[in-house]
């Protein structure tokens, strides 16, 4: 039974009652949902088109720069709609799927490539098409692919400033030094996509390569938002060559001859096939799918497994799921706040997620797409296990066995039954309080998923 | 002018002192309170604590550049930023020290490794160090208490030595019974154990917090909510004697703005903030310091974009009775561009430890040992022992 609840719980989403005891091949079963398209499914296809988060996150800028407080008021009410129709449908797949891993896969690359609606609201507009649009369809891919997907999608651009860089010596620049209105690069993203998406901050680089970086990413922008829109544009990603800045520019020892958005294309695919790169990404996959302290084989193996093969993320999960150090040894994880509602919800059968779901979210300070800053969530018990956030869950736990938990299935769900999903090392402990029947049944629900057995994965 | 006589300029008011700058700590008597708070994001010093005195100020920063009506002057060279305008206060009553020109003891423009340096105390990013505010706590004589108010445990106060946290959540209510029985099964996992416990004392204290304004984590009454409820954790007789605390958003890459704008809104929460913290700790203020810090300054020149990047010199807060007197403590290495560290950030001139050494030497009367063990491989970083009387 302990590796089926490898499978389950390592790889997948959380055990439902009674799957265990019906999977034959655990290890197949998990490799087997890396076949098939990555791409969204019939549940996305009533979500909004970029054409569609664009007018929500245009309705948002026009409100502000007009200062029209009524017109704001109903930006952020169809912003807040936008973002929990989003967030909804993103969590009630991952409730609902039966390709697990492939969901988990998909969010570890978008919390590594995140965006954020922290530090602007109106990410909120963008973020879920950016998972579904940019991350989703390159996960099974090349991660040079992936990278550039994201380096396209005007979520990214705008969350990071790049949208707004303008080359100082590029035709756009020059005009606004000459009229006194100084305009010119912002670095953000060049920095974040070497020291959090590539190379990683140990990654050999320097300040001269973060400017040679943000200049040749000068010009990478959202039609719509960035200078040189009209009024009626599209969100899109467009270059725009008046605001690249020009001549040869080196990263990292490499020069790259003037050839306008061909630079951004070229050092961008170069930094994702750097060895600094394999390492960096190879040890953030084992610690979270294996330790928070990586084995330092298993590292190895995963990074010579994403340069040996060009970086395919496929051969690259697949590669994660023959680790021995998954199956032998008994390490673990502790569940992410996100990680933990959708376990509860997968255990009791749900469909998708009750509309309460993004504000208990909120609550346990994982808010989809809102971490404090562009290096994502973490994941490590380090950084979720503290004392209140403990007992948030356990308060969490109370009131979801209350409200909805409790009555699932016939007569209520069992708190026993419960203990199916959770490691047989973890359930053995907690087996007498929760067949206590001097304790009311959904108290017991609410001991079984706030206590200690269900924290982890 | 150049440095030099820039550094006497300053001098001469008497309040600011520069050649290398001595803040006096005080021996507070008393157990000592100690709250870090962490401005998470690089704040950009130069326009909190602005150089209106320097020379190459105005030329520096140009639109985004400070007059000196536009700041509350503390001497004759650095006034507060509008938003900070509440400090003369303390400025006022000798409660306040701004540091500037410091820096962590690592140059990185990382958020990540900066932020790491700082809360683990140490001179290079490592992997799994202790906070240093943990470190404190094991190396402090007695049994003292540290808890964090804020969302997570920041690494500051991370550690072996148990420690509490606590943020304003509003959940469902749930009753003793069933938070006991949960107590007993935590009891069989060692490695959550400690922290559902010492989740289970803090409740004994937080059903006081109903009545605190402005609640919730986002939004104005935010910082004054976070501090509101520190200051109730710490006035108690037995409350902890270490408090972390982190406010985020500092990371100015656009649009800055200046008087009322982005950054200087966040400043204004800050500000009132302190007073509010100030003013619930009653007479336990006396023992108390707070320390403002931020991972890096950002540059110091802005950007094409209204905003300033990554930088590195910035500035800080060193607030309570036990300062010696109310100074601009920095060892000022100016704007002029041959002085810019890379042609482009201040140049750091003070050490965090150095501040961090001397502030926790005064407020909990620790000997150098013991301060060199909580800040490992600093021996040879003089800390400020003079920042308190």
């Amino acid at each position: 039974m302990r590796r089926e609840m490898r499978a389950l719980n390592r790889f997948g989403l959380g055990a439902r009652i009674g799957e265990a005891e019906r999977l034959n091949d655990p290890k197949g079963w998990v490799l087997s949902q890396l076949s098939g398209s990555s791409r969204a499914g019939s549940w996305a296809s009533d979500l909004p088109s970029l054409a569609e988060a664009g007018d929500v996150f245009s309705a948002l800028r026009r409100a502000r720069a007009q200062r029209d407080q009524a017109a704001l008021a109903e930006a952020r009410a169809a912003l807040r709609e936008h973002a929990v129709r989003e967030s909804t449908a993103m969590l009630s797949e991952r409730v609902r799927t039966e390709r697990p891993f492939l969901e988990r896969w998909v969010a570890f690359w978008s919390n590594h490539l995140c965006v954020s609606t922290a530090a602007k609201q109106q990410v909120a507009a963008l973020a879920g098409h950016y998972e579904r649009q940019a991350i989703r369809p390159h996960v099974l891919g090349r991660f040079d692919e992936l990278v550039l997907a994201t380096a396209r999608h005007p979520a990214m651009l705008f969350y990071l400033d790049n949208f707004q860089s303008i080359g100082p010596e590029s035709q756009a620049g020059r005009r606004t030094a000459r009229r006194g209105r100084a305009r010119g690069l912002n670095e953000n993203y060049a920095r974040e996509l070497l020291e959090l998406h590539t190379v990683g901050v140990d990654g050999g680089y320097a300040q001269d390569d973060v400017e040679a970086l943000a200049r040749i990413l000068t010009g990478w922008t959202v039609d719509g938002v960035g200078p040189g829109s009209t009024q009626e544009a599209s969100m899109r990603f467009v270059f725009r060559a008046v605001l690249h800045e020009p001549g040869d520019k080196t990263v990292l020892g490499r020069r790259y001859r003037a050839s306008g958005v061909g630079e951004g294309e070229h050092v961008i695919r170069d930094l994702c096939g750097r060895p600094e790169t394999a390492r960096f990404l190879a040890a953030k996959l084992v610690r979270h799918f294996v330790s928070d302290d990586p084995p330092p084989g298993a590292v190895d193996e995963i990074a010579e497994v994403f340069t040996s093969s060009g970086g395919d993320l496929q051969r690259v999960a697949e590669a994660l799921v023959d680790l021995p150090d998954v199956w032998e040894t008994p390490h673990r994880k502790f569940r992410t706040p996100q990680e933990w509602i959708v376990a509860v919800l997968r255990a009791a059968h749900f469909d998708d997620v009750p509309d309460s779901v993004p504000q208990l979210l909120r609550q346990l300070r994982h808010t989809p797409w809102a971490p404090s800053s562009p290096k994502g969530y973490g994941d490590t018990r380090g950084e979720w296990a503290d004392p209140e956030a403990l007992m948030s869950r356990a308060e969490l736990a109370r009131s979801m066995s209350r409200r909805f938990v409790g009555r699932r299935g016939n007569g209520g769900l069992d708190a026993a039954q419960l203990l199916s999903v959770v490691a047989p090392e973890d359930a053995d402990a907690v087996r007498g309080l929760l067949t206590d029947s001097s304790i009311g049944m959904d108290e017991r629900v609410a001991l079984a998923i706030g206590g200690p057995a269900f924290q982890w994965r | 002018m150049d440095r030099r006589s820039f550094l006497r300029g300053m001098c001469v008011g008497g309040v600011a002192t520069f050649a290398m700058p001595t803040v006096r700590f005080a021996q507070v008597p008393g157990q000592g309170k100690l709250v870090f708070v962490l401005l998470r994001g690089g704040f950009d010093g130069l326009a909190a604590v602005v150089p209106v005195g320097d020379p190459s100020y105005e030329g520096l920063r140009g639109r985004m550049a400070f007059s000196r009506q536009e700041v509350s002057m503390l001497d004759g060279d650095f006034g507060l930023a509008s938003g900070l305008t509440p400090w003369t206060t303390l400025w006022e009553e000798n409660e306040l020290v701004a540091l500037h020109a410091m820096s962590i003891p690592y140059r990185t423009r990382s958020h990540f490794d900066g932020q790491a340096i700082l809360e683990t105390g140490l001179a290079r990013p490592e992997g799994s160090s202790d906070g240093w505010l943990n470190r404190l706590l094991q190396v402090m004589d007695g049994d003292r208490a540290g808890i964090a108010v804020a969302a997570g445990m920041p690494r500051s106060l991370s550690g072996a030595h148990p420690v509490s946290s606590w943020s304003p959540a509003q959940l469902g209510a749930v009753d003793d019974g069933y938070l006991d029985r949960l107590g007993v099964l935590y009891r069989s996992d060692p490695a959550l154990h400690d922290r559902f416990e010492a989740a289970l004392q803090l409740r004994d204290v937080a059903p006081e917090m109903d009545d605190m304004n402005g609640g919730g984590r986002r939004g104005p009454g935010r910082v004054d909510s976070i501090m509101t409820a520190a200051a109730r954790f710490l006035r108690e007789p037995d409350g902890p004697n270490v408090a972390a605390l982190e406010f985020s958003g500092w990371d100015t890459h656009a649009n800055q703005g200046m008087q009322g704008g982005q950054l200087d809104r966040l400043l204004a929460q800050l500000a009132e903030g302190v007073l509010t913290f100030r003013r619930e700790m009653g007479q336990a203020w006396a023992d108390t310091t707070v320390v403002v810090m931020t991972e890096f300054g950002r540059t110091a020149r802005p950007n094409g974009t209204q905003g300033t990047d990554h930088g590195t010199g910035g500035a800080g807060f060193v607030i309570g009775p036990g300062v010696a007197r109310s100074a601009v403590v920095a060892d000022w290495p100016g704007l002029s561009d041959r002085a810019l560290y890379q042609g482009r950030d201040l140049e750091p001139t003070l050490d965090t430890r150095a501040v961090l050494k001397g502030v926790i030497a005064g407020t909990f009367d620790l000997t150098s040992s013991q301060v060199n063990r909580v800040f490992p491989g600093s021996d040879s970083v003089r800390g400020l022992w003079d920042v308190m009387w």
